[in-house]
C-alpha cells in the first residue's frame, strides 16, 4: 500500500466546480481517496497551482503515419536531442519526436492522459507498439472509419445497425477507443486520385456523400454508446471559404447523449477560413464560435497554429497534396487499403506569411470567441499546428492580451484588416484554461467516469503541481511567468506517483491503454457474419484472423464495456 | 602556440575515433580533453603524443598538427572558430562540422562531409575529399553558408549539396550530383563531373570540364566569357522553378 498526501494545494476542479480553494488531496494506490494514514509521503505544494493532470483530446504521437514523419525529417530529429539519464531514455526530434520524448516532455507539462487521434486500423499494432513505450501517460486512440469500404456500402444501402455492427468489431478487434472521421470519403476518392469539396458530393463508386456517412455513423456511435462521440475533421480542410462546408457539417449533428457531446470537431482552426482564394482569405472564426454557443451537442478543439517549423500529418491525403503543391517540400502519401490514407509534409509557419498569421489568430478567436470553454479545447492538433510543447505559449496568449498584442505586432500587417483578433479584449481565467486543458477534455472523452480529468474521490490520481501562486501572479501582465510555470510543472503525479519534478522526469512508468468493446447481439457479430468475411478475404491482403491486436500488446489496458442497443 | 598531436601507434583501432574535442580554442585551457572511441572515454594523451611549444591566449594564436594514422579521426574542427589545424595525413568523417572561423588543412585526403555545414573559415584539402564535401546533412535544408572549401585532388559525390552560401572550388573532377539543391554561393569544379545542379534553386556552378548526363532540366542561354574561358551558361533547374546560373565547358545528354 502507498499512500501519498499533497498539503495545502490551490486547487482547480472544474469537473466538481471547485475554483482555487486550498486543499489536501489524499492518495493511496494510484487512486484519490478521501484520507491517509499518517505513515503517507507528504508534499507539500505550499499553496501552488494544482489541476488534475492534463488530457490531451487530440494528438499524434503514435502509429505509421507518426513514424513516417520521423522517417522522412532526418533533419528534426537532430533537434532537441537529450542523453539518456538516470531511468530516463535518450531522445530526440523535435515535431515529431521519439516515443520517450513525447512522453517525458509531456509528463514535464503535466499531461497524463493522450489520446492518439488517429489510427488506421490495418495498421493499429504499430499505434499499440508505440503506446507501450510512451511510458508516462495513459493512451488510447481513435480509429479511423472515413473511407471504409463495408461501412460505406451499409450506408447505401440504408442498414445504420450493420454501420454501428462493424464499427464494434473494428474496435474491438484493433483495441480502439473512438470513432475517427478525417475527410469522410475523400480520403476514399483520392485513391482514385480524387476528393470530395463538400458534403454534398458522391463518393465515387460507393454512391455515399460525405453527410450521409456522417450523419449514420454519428447514429451508430450512439447505438453502440461508446464512451466519445464521433471525432470529426471536416471536409474540406484548409480551403479559403471552407467555413460554410464546416457550418454545413456540424447541422447536420443531431443532439443524441445528455452526458456529453455527440460531435467533437477537431482543429477547427483549419475549417474557419473566409474567402474565395488565397487573396481575400480571411477567418471566420465568429460564425462558427457562435453556431457551436447554440449546439451543446457539439465540442470543437483549437488546432492552433503557431510559429515555427513543424510536421503535418492527416489521413487527409488530397489536403497534403494540395499542401504539397504549395510548399514544394518533401510529400508523403500513404494508402490503406479499404480503410483510409493518409499524407504527410514538413511546413514551417513564418510570420512574415500572411495566410500564417491569419491562421495564427483563428485558433485563438475560436477559443477567446466561444463562450463555453467546455466547447473549444486546447489542443494544436500536434504536430500538424504546432508540436505540444507550445500549448504553454496559447495558454499565455489566451490569459493575456497584453501578450496577444505584443505577437500581433511581429506578424503580417495585412493581418489585422482580415481578423477580428485586435478587438476581442476577452482574458481566459485559471478556471477556463483548466477546462480548456483537462476537465472540458476528459468530459468530451467520456472518460471522467472512469477517473480522469477530475481530482474527486475515486478518481486516478493524476495530479499536476504547477509552480504558480495564482494570487500573486496576473497573467494578463506577467504572462511569462504563465508561460514558464505551464512549461514545467513542480510535480507531476501519475497514478500516485511522483513521476516528474521540475522539469525532470523521474521513472520510467507503466501506463495503461484504455480500448473499447461494444456488446452486440449474435446476428450483428461480424466475426460471423458471411459476406463481411468474405470481403474481407476477398479484398485485404491479410486473412481475417491475422488481423486482431493480440492481447499482447497491451500490457496494462483498461477494456471498456459498453451495451449496445444491436 | 603549436599543439602536436601525434597519434601513438598503441591508439590503432578499427574504431574510429570522435574527436571533435580538437578544436583549437579548446587548447587554450590546456590539453586536458577528452575523446571517444566507440564506447569508451579517453583523455588526449592516452591516444596521441601531445607536445605544445609556446602559448596563446586568443584560439586564433592557436595551431593544432595532427599527424601519425589520423584518418579514422572524426569530428575535428567541429565548430571551430579561429585558429588553424593542420594534418599531415589523411582525416575522417565530418572534418569541420558546422566551422565558422580560422583554417584547416589536410595534407592527405578526407573522408565524407568534409566541412559539412560549414559557416565561415577556410578548407583546404590537399588530396581527395570523399563525398558530401560541404553539403547538409541527412534532409537538412541548408549545407555550407560560408566560407571556403578548396579540395585540389577529387571530390566524390554529392559535393556541395544544399550549398547555400560560401565557395566550393575542386581541381579535379567531382562525382555525381555536385551541387545538388544548391540555394546559393559558389561551387566551381575544374575538372569534370556528373549532373550538375540537380534541382538548383540559385546561387552558381561552374564546370570547367564536361558535365555529363547533363540534366534536361535546364536551359540554354548564352555563351560568356568567365575568367578566360568560354562556358556555355544555363538556367535552372526550372523542374524546381529555380534560378540558378550553371556554366559548362562542355556537356553531354544521356542517350
Amino acid at each position: 500500500m502507498s499512500e501519498l498526501l499533497i498539503r495545502n494545494a490551490c486547487v482547480i476542479d472544474p469537473l466538481r466546480g471547485i475554483n482555487a480553494e486550498t486543499m489536501d488531496i489524499a492518495i493511496r494506490d494510484g487512486r484519490i481517496v478521501e484520507e491517509v494514514s499518517d505513515a503517507a509521503e507528504v508534499i507539500d505544494a505550499r499553496g501552488m497551482l494544482t489541476l488534475p493532470g492534463g488530457v490531451d483530446s487530440h494528438t499524434h504521437i503514435c502509429g505509421t503515419k507518426v513514424n513516417f514523419g520521423r522517417y522522412m525529417s532526418p533533419e528534426d530529429m537532430r533537434a532537441g536531442r537529450t542523453p539518456r539519464r538516470g531511468p530516463l531514455h535518450a531522445t530526440s526530434g523535435y515535431s515529431v519526436p521519439t516515443t520517450y520524448g513525447n512522453s517525458y516532455r509531456y509528463s514535464v507539462m503535466g499531461y497524463t492522459t493522450l489520446l492518439e487521434g488517429a489510427m488506421a486500423p490495418l495498421e493499429a499494432r504499430h499505434t499499440h507498439e508505440e503506446f507501450l513505450y510512451t511510458p508516462l501517460q495513459d493512451t488510447m486512440a481513435n480509429v479511423l472509419f472515413d473511407g471504409n469500404w463495408g461501412i460505406m456500402e451499409a450506408i447505401r444501402d440504408g442498414d445504420k445497425k450493420r454501420v454501428a455492427a462493424i464499427i464494434a468489431w473494428t474496435l474491438k478487434a484493433v483495441k480502439g477507443f473512438a470513432v475517427k472521421l478525417t475527410n469522410p470519403g475523400g480520403t476514399e476518392a483520392w485513391q482514385w486520385g480524387k476528393n470530395v469539396s463538400c458534403i454534398r458530393d458522391p463518393v465515387p463508386h460507393f454512391e455515399v456523400t460525405p453527410a450521409e456517412i456522417i450523419r449514420s455513423i454519428v447514429e451508430a456511435n450512439e447505438l453502440l454508446h461508446l464512451p466519445h462521440s464521433v471525432h470529426l475533421h471536416c471536409n474540406n480542410l484548409g480551403t479559403p471559404g471552407n467555413y460554410t462546408c464546416t457550418l454545413g457539417s456540424l447541422g447536420l449533428i443531431p443532439d443524441l447523449n445528455k452526458k456529453r457531446q455527440t460531435l467533437y470537431a477537431t482543429h477547427v482552426q483549419f475549417h474557419a477560413y473566409g474567402g474565395s482564394g488565397w487573396k481575400d482569405f480571411c477567418s471566420k472564426s465568429e460564425p462558427i464560435a457562435r453556431f457551436v454557443d447554440m449546439r451543446p451537442q457539439i465540442v470543437m478543439d483549437m488546432g492552433q497554429v503557431m510559429f515555427g517549423r513543424t510536421t503535418t500529418m492527416t489521413a487527409d491525403g488530397p489536403m497534403e497534396f494540395n499542401l504539397y503543391r504549395l510548399h514544394h517540400e518533401k510529400w508523403s502519401n500513404h494508402d490503406v487499403e479499404l480503410e483510409t490514407g493518409s499524407g504527410i509534409i514538413p511546413v514551417i509557419y513564418r510570420r512574415k506569411n500572411l495566410v500564417n498569421s491569419i491562421m495564427w489568430a483563428i485558433g485563438l478567436e475560436l477559443a477567446l470567441l466561444t463562450k463555453s470553454p467546455w466547447q473549444c479545447l486546447l489542443t494544436t492538433d500536434n504536430p500538424n499546428g504546432a508540436p505540444f510543447v507550445k500549448y504553454p505559449e496559447i495558454i499565455g496568449l489566451l490569459m493575456s492580451k497584453k501578450y496577444r498584442d505584443a505577437e500581433f505586432a511581429t506578424i503580417h500587417p495585412d493581418t489585422a484588416s482580415r481578423v477580428p483578433l485586435p478587438a476581442i479584449e476577452r482574458e481566459l481565467d485559471w478556471y477556463e484554461i483548466a477546462v480548456m486543458t483537462r476537465a472540458g477534455q476528459a468530459r468530451a472523452l467520456g472518460l471522467q467516469d472512469l477517473g480522469k480529468g477530475h481530482l474527486g474521490p475515486g478518481a486516478d490520481a493524476d495530479v499536476a503541481i504547477y509552480p504558480l501562486l495564482i494570487d500573486e501572479v496576473d497573467p494578463s501582465v506577467d504572462y511569462r511567468k504563465v508561460i514558464d510555470a505551464f512549461s514545467r510543472t513542480e510535480y507531476t503525479i501519475k497514478r500516485g506517483r511522483v513521476v516528474a519534478r521540475r522539469g525532470e522526469c523521474l521513472v520510467d512508468g507503466s501506463n495503461a491503454t484504455f480500448w473499447v468493446r461494444p456488446k452486440v447481439s449474435e446476428v450483428y457479430d461480424m466475426g460471423k457474419d458471411p459476406d463481411f468475411i468474405e470481403k474481407f478475404d476477398r479484398y485485404y491482403t491479410v486473412r481475417m484472423r491475422n488481423y486482431p491486436v493480440q492481447a499482447e500488446y497491451l500490457n496494462r489496458n483498461r477494456c471498456i464495456e459498453t451495451e449496445a442497443e444491436i | 602556440m603549436k599543439v602536436t598531436l601525434a597519434m601513438k601507434p598503441g591508439a590503432r583501432s578499427f574504431i574510429p575515433i570522435e574527436a571533435e574535442s580538437i578544436v583549437p580554442k579548446n587548447f587554450l585551457a590546456g590539453t586536458d580533453l577528452l575523446v571517444w572511441r566507440g564506447n569508451r572515454e579517453f583523455r588526449l594523451d592516452e591516444v596521441f603524443a601531445v607536445s605544445v611549444e609556446g602559448d596563446a591566449d586568443r584560439s586564433e594564436d592557436v595551431e593544432v598538427v595532427l599527424s601519425g594514422e589520423t584518418f579514422r579521426l572524426k569530428r575535428v574542427g567541429e565548430y571551430m572558430d579561429g585558429g588553424r589545424i593542420t594534418i599531415l595525413g589523411d582525416i575522417g568523417m565530418h572534418c569541420g562540422n558546422f566551422m565558422s572561423g580560422g583554417t584547416i588543412e589536410v595534407h592527405g585526403n578526407a573522408d565524407g562531409w568534409l566541412g559539412r555545414e560549414m559557416a565561415g573559415g577556410t578548407i583546404l584539402c590537399r588530396g581527395d575529399a570523399a563525398d558530401y564535401c560541404a553539403s547538409g546533412y541527412r534532409g537538412g535544408r541548408k549545407g555550407m553558408t560560408g566560407g571556403t572549401v578548396e579540395v585540389f585532388g577529387r571530390a566524390g559525390d554529392f559535393l556541395a549539396e544544399s550549398i547555400a552560401g560560401g565557395t566550393v572550388i575542386v581541381h579535379g573532377d567531382a562525382g555525381d550530383m555536385p551541387g545538388a539543391e544548391m540555394h546559393g554561393g559558389t561551387l566551381i569544379v575544374h575538372g569534370d563531373c556528373r549532373r550538375p545542379g540537380a534541382n538548383m534553386k540559385g546561387g552558381s556552378c561552374y564546370v570547367y570540364g564536361t558535365a555529363q548526363g547533363m540534366l534536361p532540366t535546364f536551359k540554354k542561354i548564352e555563351t560568356v566569357q568567365h575568367e578566360g574561358r568560354t562556358l556555355i551558361r544555363f538556367t535552372g533547374d526550372i523542374a524546381n522553378r529555380g534560378k540558378g546560373n550553371l556554366f559548362v565547358k562542355d556537356y553531354e545528354y544521356l542517350d
